[in-house]
């Protein structure tokens, strides 16, 4: 009958649209393969807790196991994107002033021990430099971020309870870095700077200092089904024309740590089959202001210095065509907290150049600095080729406002403590941010006192801003609260950003689910997920 | 002449004791030290924990202490522990050593193979076309640069062939084809220049045995006197080209730690770099001392080689 | 020791009585060819440093956003990274490496040249310390040496210069020493100081204006390694810092990685300096040809 017809042949149609529009089936992932890639540097340990280096984070991420992870395939990291890797579940009590995690039962150490409580409470005692910590380490970075936890308890093998001297909800986010893996108590720590025995889906096989990394597969791991590669090799390349011959060549499968837009070009140009992913990174470059040291004491001085700084000149010449602009965080659409668009724009530096550099040698002027008496001024810089391409465009910027500029290149042992002791005028620094929140971003960098303040900036309103911020439940009234605090920053000048790098992947098609955040770096090479099409 | 080896090696001892203080010292002019490094990698500096680290490693205690002590180390072959690492200075050293050597070898081996011919041929066809060709492309070769020949060497060779010797060191006893792939690029680049020192040299040994009377003699009286000529010019070149290897060698370190760099070698020569640029004292000290040992040897042995040839002084008269 | 070679060319068409004999120069320019052209590219070296502000199209450390651009007529031999005029650069460069070279050499050499002197002529205690000092000096790899200097004093132009004038003085040492030795027993020299004439006339009058042959040679010959040196350590990111344009530091592993998107990044400074060293090379080989066939292959 043509109406069963009818019907029969709607239904069919119906069907075939339906196949035809439902996505296409995900590839089932393959297992084996080694996946080869090169991190930014020789690492110096592999020991997160004990360094600040992405160099570092990179190949312990894969051996080691935090009490949770940001999903490697979320790009924008935030507190929904928080998953469980140690804890299976948590949960905050007394209004975010106790934080308890129940932890997973079936985890063993690299070395077949079994993993418990007692881990959890020996790392991050030993981390947060408690005064009846089992452990001490040598060099403690990160002692600031758990200078808000009270005590630490492990009331039962798989339960661990972090006591807060205040209510701060951020602290999840810290404990879900790179930067935060859980040390196994049994182990000396300093065995774990060339060794590495974690919970990880890798276990370390091979640490040739400054030549190579070879980590395999961990047939215990505890997500089961994982990981998909046999292992990762990180191999040391010093220089970037090599890493990008070397990617070309089929040497190395993934390249880009540490690349700019010309060299992902120059790769792609040399084989069209590669891709590129480009991200925002969460580094930034920033100009640290010599608060105590005249003439910069003068607030209408440093404003000179930005804005003889052309952001758009900046992003032309050092960052070839790709850069972020913002305040102190990240502004959107990667970052979470950072300033709005409309205001970014008018931040000194952004506008017309012209304009503002006629306002900074009026600027100068009114400060006694004319064509006949000009600022004399030190750029220092570490002595790296990063570093001194952007601080030789900078001191050329200042150069065109008639501040007389020279560039000083410090070599590597002796920056921080020349910073730290205050022994320059302006310098030109690179700072990496490990995850996109105020707390670890704010009280390193700009509270009074601490270590890495390089500004010596101090401000005690500021102070007592971050500390409201860091108590804040509310996520609107927070943001309000980290964005005045921002906008005050850069009227001060107290550390005038360049602009946010971008962060590049350069990958053979066959490389499958590599991940890429687009607000931090640091957490994203555990390749717990990663995959090989051969 | 024993009396001169005795005098020789005395000399030589001296020559090394004054090396190692010299390398002492400078090291430690450098501002900075390790500690300060260690905490530069954590991004910050705490002055407590850097006396407490300091105290540790022992680079608190005044500069002849710590001299007495590197010596009585290196006495007992104790080559030390690398700050940098945590690890025995002799485990990263000793992974790198056949790296280094290998090229050293093969650049040497290239510079004889192209330098010696290449010379031989100059002068015997002295101020024609060839001899010209050769001298201009010898000398071009002592004036580029050896970090720019490697780097338009690999540029050409991404270019052209999309190849480039593997970025991993494979050892000749795991696959010598590929090891001497690797290797054959940065050795040229490497030994170029030794091989137009060598070339000069040799042509100009060569020159003064033809210019000698008695052979001038022969040629004028119209004797075929090539195999003569050629064993006894080549010999009298023999000695300035091994007196040229023994100081060549230490302008050769040079050359290896560029070319280690370029081409992505895990060499001795390029961890220098790295372990002065770290402060790395034990490492920087002992190898320095290494290379400075192998050129004070090289130099040695070429006096000794001198010394049988040359009867004055085989018989005390010198 | 070192005299001029008086050559005469017996080929040459029977010249009038009464026509001068050609200069020394222009006999030097005749018989050595490369000579010549080794000394036409020095003095362009020597031209194109002097006059570089003149030659040069734009200033050589003014960025503009013009970044990595191939060469054209505004900007003839391409822009860097920075958007900086390479041709402007490479012009200013020849100024850091003469004056580096310059320096280097003429302090190793004049150090190197005292001690020498000092040394062959007091003979005894003093030459054997001297001797063993210079011995240290030379088997001490040059670049090793440089690079802890350069740790230890700082990358700038005046420790540049000291550490690379470091490897010159054993050699100028063991150069004047040697003449010195054999100056000194020549029978005019005794004789002078039979005659009371004190040490240091006899060394300046007698001594010295002998070993200025050699001299002048090995400074030429040195210059070219010493713009090779400063080349290495700028490549090793230790040489002059900026704002001066070092070729070595354009070469530098900053350089090599734009090197595919912009290849004449690395083929101008390279050639530059391949070609200021090629020069000194050739007139220091012309020199020694002619001042002394006897030291060639020295």
């Amino acid at each position: 009958m043509p109406l069963r017809r009818l019907v029969r042949f709607a239904s069919l149609v119906a069907l075939l649209v339906l196949v035809l529009t439902l996505p296409a089936p995900a590839q089932a992932p393959k297992y084996g393969g080694v996946l080869r890639i090169h991190p930014l540097a020789a690492p110096p340990s592999l020991s997160p807790h004990e360094e600040s280096t992405i160099a570092t984070v990179q190949p312990a991420s894969a051996c080691y196991s935090g009490l949770a992870y940001f999903d490697p395939a979320k790009k924008q990291e935030s507190p929904e994107t928080i998953i469980p890797e140690l804890a299976e579940k948590w949960s905050w009590q007394d209004n975010y002033r106790n934080l308890v995690f129940l932890l997973r039962r079936d985890v063993k150490w690299h070395d077949g021990k079994p993993f418990t409580s007692k881990d959890v409470k020996y790392t991050f005692d030993m981390v947060r430099g408690a005064p009846d910590a089992e452990a001490k380490l040598r060099v403690n970075p990160r002692k600031l971020w758990y200078e808000n936890v009270e005590a630490i308890e492990a009331p039962d093998p798989h339960t661990v309870v972090f006591r807060l001297k205040r209510p701060q909800p951020s602290l999840l986010l810290l404990l879900a870095s790179g930067y935060s893996p859980v040390y196994p108590a049994h182990v000396p720590v300093a065995e774990l700077k060339t060794k590495c025995i974690g919970t990880g889906p890798y276990k370390l096989k091979d640490n040739r200092a400054g030549e190579y990394i070879e980590l395999v597969k961990n047939p215990d791991y505890f997500i089961k089904g994982r990981p998909y590669l046999d292992g990762v090799k990180w191999v040391v390349i010093k220089d970037r024309s090599t890493q990008i011959a070397a990617l070309q060549a089929g040497q190395l499968d993934v390249g880009g740590s540490g690349w700019n837009k010309a060299n992902a070009e120059t790769a792609k140009k040399g084989k069209a089959e590669l891709l590129v992913v480009e991200n925002d990174s969460n580094v930034n470059d920033n100009v640290l202001v010599n608060f105590k040291k005249p003439p910069l004491t003068d607030p209408r001085v440093r404003r000179a210095i930005n804005l003889a700084l052309d952001r758009k000149a900046y992003l032309v010449g050092p960052r070839l065509g790709a850069a972020t602009f913002g305040g102190a965080m990240l502004p959107k659409p990667a970052g979470v907290w950072g300033l709005p668009p409309a205001e970014v724009q008018k931040l000194p530096g952004m506008g017309d150049p012209v304009k503002q550099k006629a306002e900074a040698k009026k600027l100068l002027a009114e400060a006694g600095f004319t064509a006949s008496n000009p600022m004399k001024l030190t750029v220092s810089t570490r002595a790296l080729a990063i570093y001194v391409d952007t601080a030789s465009w900078m001191v050329d910027q200042l150069r065109q406002v008639g501040i007389d500029a020279v560039l000083e290149q410090i070599e590597t042992g002796v920056w921080h403590p020349k910073m730290t002791r205050l022994e320059y005028q302006v310098a030109l620094n690179l700072t990496g941010t490990a995850v996109d929140d105020p707390d670890a971003m704010y009280f390193e960098n700009y509270h009074c006192g601490s270590q890495r303040n390089f500004s010596g900036y101090c401000s005690e309103e500021i102070d007592k801003l971050m500390a409201e911020q860091s108590q804040t439940l509310d996520r609107a009234r927070r943001l309000k609260l980290v964005n005045e605090i921002d906008r005050k920053l850069q009227a001060d000048g107290a550390r005038p950003i360049l602009g946010w790098a971008k962060q590049y992947a350069v990958y053979w098609p066959y490389v499958k689910a590599f991940p890429q955040h687009e607000n931090s770096i640091y957490n994203v090479t555990r390749f717990q997920d990663v995959w090989l099409d051969k | 002449m024993r009396g001169y080896i005795v005098k020789r090696l005395l000399i030589a001892l001296v020559t090394l004791v004054g090396m190692s203080v010299v390398i002492f010292v400078l090291l430690r002019l450098a501002p900075g030290n390790i500690v300060d490094v260690l905490f530069e990698s954590a991004g910050y500096v705490d002055q407590a924990d850097k006396k407490q680290l300091e105290r540790e490693l022992g680079v608190d205690r005044p500069i002849v202490v710590q001299y007495a002590r590197w010596v009585g180390e290196l006495a007992h072959g104790d080559l030390g522990k690398s700050y940098r690492y945590d690890m025995p200075a002799w485990n990263i050293i000793r992974p790198r050593l056949p790296v280094t050597l290998e090229l050293a070898v093969l650049a040497l081996l290239f510079s004889i193979l192209f330098g010696v011919p290449f010379g031989v041929v100059s002068a015997a066809r002295q101020n024609r076309p060839i001899d010209y060709a050769l001298r201009v492309v010898s000398l071009a070769g002592l004036s580029m640069p050896s970090f720019w020949l490697g780097m338009v060497v690999i540029l050409l060779f991404v270019r052209a062939v999309g190849w480039i010797p593997s970025v991993t060191y494979v050892s000749p006893f795991d696959d010598l084809k590929a090891n001497l792939w690797q290797f054959v690029v940065p050795a040229v680049a490497v030994g170029y220049r030794s091989s137009a020192l060598i070339m000069r040299i040799t042509r100009s040994a060569m020159l003064e045995v033809l210019r000698e009377d008695y052979i001038r003699t022969a040629r004028a009286k119209g004797q075929r006197t090539t195999a003569v000529v050629w064993r006894h010019a080549l010999k009298n070149a023999g000695l300035p080209v091994i007196t040229l290897l023994g100081i060549e060698f230490a302008f050769l370190i040079g050359g290896l730690v560029v070319t280690e760099t370029v081409f992505n070698l895990p060499g001795v020569a390029r961890y220098l770099v790295d372990a002065i640029q770290f402060r790395d004292y034990p490492v920087v000290q002992n190898l320095t001392m290494f290379i400075a040992t192998v050129v004070v040897l090289a130099n040695l042995a070429v006096d000794l080689v001198y010394a049988w040839v040359d009867p004055r002084i085989k018989y005390g008269q010198a | 020791m070192a005299h001029v070679i008086q050559t005469v060319d017996v080929a040459a068409a029977p010249v009038a009585a009464d026509e001068r004999r050609p200069s020394a120069v222009a006999r030097f320019l005749r018989k050595q060819p490369l000579g010549a052209i080794g000394a036409l590219l020095v003095a362009m070296l020597i031209a194109t440093a002097l006059l570089a502000d003149v030659l040069a199209t734009h200033d050589p450390v003014r960025t503009s956003t013009s970044v990595l651009v191939a060469p054209g007529a505004e900007f003839w031999l391409g822009t860097d990274n920075l958007g900086r005029d390479l041709y402007s650069r490479v012009i200013h460069g020849s100024r850091v490496s003469l004056v580096i070279g310059i320096a280097s050499t003429m302090l190793g050499a004049v150090l190197g040249g005292l001690i020498g002197l000092v040394s062959g002529y007091a003979g005894g205690k003093t030459d054997l310390l001297a001797q063993r000092v210079m011995d240290i000096m030379q088997a001490l790899p040059i670049l090793v040496l440089a690079l802890v200097l350069a740790a230890a004093l700082g990358p700038s132009l005046p420790n540049a210069i000291i550490a690379i004038s470091i490897p010159i003085v054993p050699r100028a040492a063991r150069l004047i020493r040697a003449s010195v030795l054999a100056i000194r027993e020549l029978t005019y020299v005794e004789a002078a100081r039979a005659l009371g004439v004190r040490h240091v006339r006899v060394a300046l009058r007698h001594i010295l204006p002998n070993t200025m042959g050699p001299f002048i040679v090995l400074i030429t010959a040195q210059l070219g390694g010493s713009i090779l040196i400063e080349a290495a350590l700028s490549f090793l990111g230790l040489g002059i810092p900026e704002p001066y344009p070092s070729w070595g530091r354009m070469l530098s592993i900053a350089a090599a990685e734009y090197a595919e998107k912009a290849p004449w990044l690395v083929i101008w400074p390279g050639l530059a300096i391949s070609l200021a060293v090629f020069g000194t090379n050739l007139l220091g080989d012309a020199l020694r040809d002619t001042l002394d066939p006897r030291l060639r292959g020295s």
